[in-house]
């Protein structure tokens, strides 16, 4: 079941359309990915989704209801986090999480506020106002904010921006375990494409306001034919790298290593032509299209770079 | 319309008036800094007119109650800085939160403030000036609401433009009640203004609360007609302010919360 319907969303500021005619669905229990450069549409339709945007045109669902017409009742059960928005500064965490707690319909405010403090690990900071934080710190205030009026629809702008690694595995789990217990639904923007190949079901990418894919993590990095090759060249080094330019295959070096780039079903056939010119290597590892490849393979492909 | 969300946004600007040195000082400090300086004005100047015994009373009532007006107005410009300062507006408005309960927080917050404002300076104008501000009765009742509305409706003016063109011109925020002052008359008569400015005065409310408060010194009442008059222009303007700030909202969201600043 879809708990957020998107239907021909479009923004214009002017001339200039930042949105162009987009369509997707979330479903129930989802973790969406929502990619694209840095311009491409992506906060612009997070804050449509959210009721701080008029679209230009289009329609947005929750749960079946119209945003417009029904923005109280949806946004009980929705809530957002950004990296790029602030608490106020100069209040405490808890005072923060309180004051934010009253804006929804929460039984037993101070047990569930007590519950987040304890899920985000905040608990030596409480009595620290914002301005007293580092920015992971901030993050975590920010998402314990995003969890406390117990959302069905979760949109997180870069969850895990500022975090260190163990913090954010920790988050990371935490989203796949709430959605998991919970059937939270939850968009997601980040610039860690590991991070979203390990929590995101489906993926979109938007590029110059377009949706340019909708898919599987997996089925849009197959969508490359592109792998690379590793090789720790023993003897003639030289030879391969005059090899590739004759060749016009892509490579590049990294100490004693070579990376060539080629479709997968020519592996063999390279492996082989080297061997012919006497080139000896003592290690080979070959690494599969991710979904990195795809962002900057689009990226690429729509002149961003 | 939900309570618990027009509380959440009260108990946000609490929490602030806690923490904030600037805030604290808004509400008490400059209030006493004006008693004394214009309480030993007065002081200085009854000594000329030693007949003229109400010279003190009109100064202290105007700082007073000029006071109401001022916390109301700024109450609501300087809230909505702060969470334009603090980029919070979008983590309130992400919520189930309504513009009217937004509005009527800012209302409340003002009011709280007032009162706050005007009983602390009414005690320190009583233990420096033995001025008791009980002497105008029933009729601190009728001046603090209108005053208040005046500045509910400068505020949501300036709100709205705050609104509209961000923080370029959040200078309005302390400047715009200031405007109105003159034309107020809060330490002098309507009579002593220029011919052009009584004409502005005429459509100024609270010039018609400060000739009643002189009238409650002068023989301890007021004509209702200018408390009708006073009511009268304040309403009509709060209606236009709520449309403007209403309107400037809309239009915001149109170009996006997040990029209000």
């Amino acid at each position: 079941m879809a708990v957020l319907q998107v239907k021909n969303l479009t923004k214009k500021f002017g001339s200039f359309t930042a949105v162009d005619n987009i369509s997707f669905e979330l479903k129930e229990g989802e973790i969406l990915g929502l990619l694209g450069p840095n311009g491409a549409g992506k906060t612009t339709t997070i804050q449509m989704l959210l009721g701080v945007l008029t679209p230009t045109k289009g329609e947005i669902y929750y749960f079946g209801k119209d945003l417009t017409s029904n923005r109280e009742e949806i946004l009980e059960k929705v809530n957002f986090s950004s990296t790029y928005t602030q608490l106020p500064w100069i209040l405490t965490v808890k005072e923060n999480l309180t004051y934010i707690s009253y804006l929804y319909q929460i039984s037993n405010r101070q047990n569930r506020i007590k519950k987040i403090i304890n899920n985000f690990r905040l608990e030596k900071l409480i009595d620290q106002r914002m301005n007293e934080l580092s920015s992971g710190q901030l993050t975590r205030v920010n998402l314990a904010k995003s969890f406390i009026n117990f959302p069905k629809v979760l949109l997180l702008d870069e969850p895990t921006a500022s975090l260190d690694p163990e913090v954010a595995n920790y988050i990371r789990s935490f989203l796949l375990e709430e959605r998991k217990k919970f059937h939270v639904s939850i968009i997601l923007t980040s610039h860690n494409m590991s991070e979203v190949e390990e929590v995101c079901d489906r993926v979109i990418f938007i590029d110059k306001g377009k949706l340019l894919a909708n898919d599987t993590p997996d089925n849009l990095a197959k969508t490359i034919e592109i792998s690379h090759v590793e090789l720790l060249i023993k003897d003639g080094l030289k030879r391969t790298i005059e090899y590739c330019q004759r060749n016009k295959i892509t490579c590049k070096l990294e100490g004693r290593y070579i990376i060539v780039d080629l479709k997968e079903r020519e592996i063999p056939q390279f492996l082989r032509n080297i061997m012919d010119i006497g080139v000896f290597y003592d290690e080979i590892s070959i690494e599969k299209p991710t979904l990195e490849d795809y962002f900057l393979a689009m990226v690429k492909k729509n002149n961003h770079l | 319309m939900k309570i618990n969300r027009i509380y959440a946004i009260v108990l946000r600007f609490l929490f602030l008036f806690r923490h904030s040195f600037d805030r604290l000082t808004d509400v008490f400090y400059w209030p006493t800094i004006d008693l004394f300086i214009w309480g030993l004005t007065g002081l200085y100047f009854q000594k000329f007119a030693p007949n003229a015994s109400s010279i003190m009373m009109v100064i202290i009532s105007g700082i007073l109650f000029w006071l109401v007006a001022w916390r109301g107005q700024y109450e609501i410009t300087v809230n909505l800085l702060e969470d334009l300062w603090n980029k919070n507006l979008i983590n309130i408005f992400v919520s189930p939160l309504k513009f009217s309960e937004w509005i009527i927080s800012f209302l409340i917050i003002g009011l709280i403030k007032a009162i706050m404002s005007l009983a602390f300076a009414s005690v320190i104008a009583f233990f420096l000036y033995k001025f008791r501000i009980l002497i105008f009765g029933f009729y601190l009742i009728p001046f603090f609401l209108l005053l208040i509305m005046m500045g509910w409706w400068i505020g949501f003016f300036v709100a709205g433009l705050i609104l509209r063109f961000g923080t370029r011109v959040q200078t309005l925020a302390w400047v715009t009640i200031a405007i109105v002052s003159p034309f107020s008359a809060i330490y002098y008569p309507l009579s002593i203004l220029p011919g052009w400015a009584q004409v502005i005065a005429k459509f100024v409310p609270s010039s018609y609360i400060f000739e009643g408060i002189r009238q409650v010194i002068k023989t301890g009442h007021v004509s209702p007609d200018k408390l009708l008059a006073s009511f009268g222009l304040s309403c009509i303007y709060l209606a236009l302010s709520l449309l403007f700030i209403r309107n400037s909202f809309r239009k915001v969201l149109q170009k996006g919360l997040v990029k209000v600043y």
